[in-house]
This record gives structure tokens, sequence and C-alpha cells, in this order.
């Protein structure tokens, strides 16, 4: 979880291509999202056990080349895809994204 | 004019405005010309007139920032009278493209942790208080378990549609939709989860609400699907907590509190209802369920504390009755104090449009 509430709070959403969504952050942060790996993290209860926190979709029901056809604000705190697979369902929240970027710094703090 | 004094023409606008950039708005904390309050100036003959743009007519300090800026005016030279005509243009805060929703500029929640708080009331006289200064108000009554705003109102009617749309009914001053005019008054609604998200978001989207500066929503108490729904389904300017004073009261609306904040949605301040009753015999002011509760945990979360409103018999009475006591007895010590507390959710509500960023994807 970012230490900075500003962290968590975007000020620029791109869906830069099918395969990837990009998300300015409020303290200058840049994160690139390709479209499998947020299908992959859906917080979903049919993705994820609502109890447990375990994986129900496995990382490997995912192909690479997974699209994303759409995306929509939910509220002001949240968004949601539409993926080429149907599933829509997973409320992604702006803490959860910030948490999943996937940049080589976030992913060693 | 004598020829011998050409040139001195009188105070220029750049003097005026000069002077005029020392008021400050204490909610927005910026000078009124930087903030483009000032509108229509002119000055002939040493008259200077201009139109004070407020961002809300319910706005808490707008004698003092006229007064200020009138004095402050008539110590330039060459001016002899100042003409401060007020007016007030509610700021849209940044909305979803929800075409139905696209002419409500601010949408204000109102909740509370545990039920019997007084939410309704506090909802009613904070929407008919805006209403009263001259906003365009609506209400929307979507507490499914016990909808009061029809009795509080004073009109049960069923709204009418005009074709595919619902037309709000119009009581004291407001637009308004209840979930309770789609049932019977004595019957209830048995709404499993989907039923209320769908009930929510018909009252919202097909609703003809038009125009609206302040649409004020009553939630049910607690944190279930129909603030879930609301938070999801729009971006809200703000929520307004409720609570009575006594410390159980404030740990369940902590709880309503936090979903707000988890969802991003902005908390605008704290009331406190029910917070003494003043004896009719001596004056005295009893604390029944204990002092302070409100303003403290406001304090300790770093909320806005936006009053106390005490426990007294008129404002029960009205509500019985159907008219909200800051129309019907605006004088009333009780009164002044909602409609203070209405004047303090507008300024914060000013102050949100102001600040808040506009989220969309590109």
């Amino acid at each position: 979880m970012p230490l900075d509430p500003t962290a968590s709070m975007p000020v620029k959403i791109k869906k830069v291509s099918p395969a990837e969504l990009m998300i300015v952050w409020k303290d200058g942060h840049e994160s690139h999202y390709p479209s499998p790996v947020l299908r992959r993290e859906c917080p979903c209860a049919s993705c994820r056990d609502e109890m447990t926190g375990a994986r129900i979709l496995l990382p490997m029901h995912v192909p690479d080349n997974l699209e994303m056809r759409g995306v929509h604000i939910v509220g002001q705190y949240a968004l949601q895809f539409d993926w080429a697979d149907g599933h829509h369902t997973g409320i992604f929240s702006f803490d959860l994204l910030r948490a999943l970027c996937p940049c080589s710094y976030c992913r060693t703090q | 004019m004598a020829f011998w004094n050409k040139g001195e023409s009188g105070p220029s606008e750049d003097q005026v405005l000069g002077v005029l950039k020392k008021v400050l708005d204490p909610d927005l904390r910026k000078d009124i010309v930087t903030l483009g309050f000032i509108r229509n100036l002119k000055i002939e003959n040493g008259n200077v007139k201009f139109d004070l743009n407020l961002t809300t007519p319910a706005c808490p300090v707008k004698d003092q920032m006229r007064d200020q800026a009138v004095a402050l005016i008539k110590g330039v030279p060459g001016v002899s009278s100042v003409d401060v005509n007020m007016t007030a243009e509610v700021r849209q805060s940044p909305q979803s493209d929800k075409t139905s929703l696209k002419g409500v500029r601010n949408i204000i929640a109102v909740g509370s942790g545990k039920g019997g708080v007084g939410k309704s009331t506090i909802a009613v006289n904070i929407a008919a208080s805006l209403g009263a200064a001259g906003a365009r108000v609506g209400l929307l009554d979507a507490d499914i378990y016990g909808p009061t705003t029809p009795i509080m109102l004073g009109t049960d009617a069923a709204p009418q549609s005009n074709g595919s749309r619902i037309v709000p009914s119009r009581a004291a001053g407001l637009k308004f939709m209840s979930m309770g005019l789609i049932a019977k008054a004595d019957q209830p609604l048995i709404w499993r989860g989907p039923m209320a998200t769908k009930a929510l978001q018909q009252c919202l989207f097909d609703v003809d609400w038009g125009e609206l500066d302040y649409l004020v929503i009553d939630l049910p108490p607690g944190t279930g699907d129909v603030h879930l729904t609301l938070a999801q389904s729009i971006p809200l300017t703000g929520a307004v907590i409720v609570s009575t004073p006594q410390d159980v009261g404030w740990r369940i609306s902590m709880k309503t509190l936090r979903m707000f904040q988890q969802t991003r949605v902005p908390i605008l301040g704290i009331v406190e209802n029910m917070s003494y009753y003043i004896c009719p015999h001596c004056n005295e002011k009893d604390y029944i369920f204990g002092q302070s509760g409100g303003s403290r945990a406001a304090d300790q979360l770093g909320i806005p504390f936006l009053g106390e409103v005490p426990l007294d018999i008129a404002i029960r009475s009205q509500s019985d009755a159907g008219s909200p006591l800051v129309l019907h007895q605006p004088n009333s010590p009780s009164a002044k104090v909602l409609r203070e507390i209405a004047e303090k959710v507008a300024a914060q509500v000013s102050i949100r449009s102001f600040e808040a960023p506009v989220l969309e994807v590109e």
C-alpha cells in the first residue's frame, strides 16, 4: 500500500491500446499495465475467493494477447474493464491499481 | 467637471479591483477578484457598481464579504457611492456523462451509521434551506426501509410520468422523489439487494431532475447495497454524516464514514443531532446523550463540524406536519442552527467543486 495518500490518486487515465493501460498518478509516477497482467489480478469474487483471497482464476488461464475492450470509471474510486474474454465484473480500486504497478521500481518496493 | 481637474475623472477600474483583491473568500482562500466573482463593474461619476457573483446563494459569509468590499471601495479617492448586487452561480462539480443527471451540478449524500438519528430531518431541512436561499434543489429519499420525506414534506402523491421519464413531485420549494412513493404508505418494500440497486438507479437516472444546483440524497442507515450502488454509479460531490452525541452512535457512524472514504467520497462534515434539550420551564440546556461527541469526533478525523441541532419539539412537530421548520418558523433558534448547517454544507461543496479533479478515460 502506498504511504502517501495522494499516491493512489490518478490525474490521467489512458487506454493506450487494447494491450495497454496507462495511469499518471498525482505524485508524478507513471504506470503502464499490459492488459493480461491486469486481467490476471482481477479482484472479483469469481476470480478470487472472497474469504481466503486464494486465486480461482489462474494466471495460465489468461492468454498473453488478451485485449481490453473498454475502461469505465466507477464513482470516483476505481476502474472497471471490459475484457475480450467477456469478463467485466472486477472493480479495481485506485489503491489496488497503484499497488499493482508493474514497473521495476514498484516491484522492488 | 471643471477644466482644472481634468484627468482626475474619478477612480479607475484598476484602483477598484486593486482594493477588492484584499477581500478573501475564507473558504476558497483566494481573493474575490482572482476567483472571478466581480462581474459587470461600472464606474460613473464616483459611483462604483458591480455584481458580486458567489459560488452559492447560501454563502455563510456573503454579508461579511459585501461589507468589506464596500468599506474598501469607499476608501478609494473619488468614490462617492457603491452599489453591490449580490448574485450566485453554483459551480458544477466533476460529473460523469450520465445524460439525465447532466443538469445536476452537485450531489450531496446524507448518511448515518445507525437509524433514528434524524438523518431525514436534517436532509429535508438542509435541502429546504438551500432552496429558500435561492438555489435550485432536489431531494431524493433513497431510504427504502423507512422512507419518511413524503411525510416531512406533506405529500404522498404518486409521481407522474412523462413518457419514459418520471416527473419529480414538488413540495417546500423542492423537486423530490422518494422510494416511499413507489409503494403504498403502510406497505414495506421487501427487496433484496438487486431490487434496491435497480430502484435507486431508476430514481437517479429515470427521473427528470432538470437543472439543479444541489441534489440532496437521504440514504438508509448503515452501509448497504444502496450506498455502494450510489458510490459506484455517480461521482458524489460529498457526504454529510449525521449522528447523535452518545458514543454508541459515533462508533457506528465511523463505519459509514470509512465506507465513504474507501470509495473516495469526500466527507463534507459531521452534524450532531439531538445534542441537547432546552427545558421549557427553566431554559437550561440538558445534554441528555452526553456533550460534544460530534465535535470531538470531527476534530480527531480532521473533518468539518457542521453544527449541533437541539432536541426541539418544534422540529419534530413540523416534520410530522409536513412543513420543514426552516420554512415554517424561519426565525426560531433551531431553524437558525439548521440554516447555518446548510450554509456550511454549501461552502464545503463550493470548496470541493473548485478542488476536485475531473477524471476521465482518454
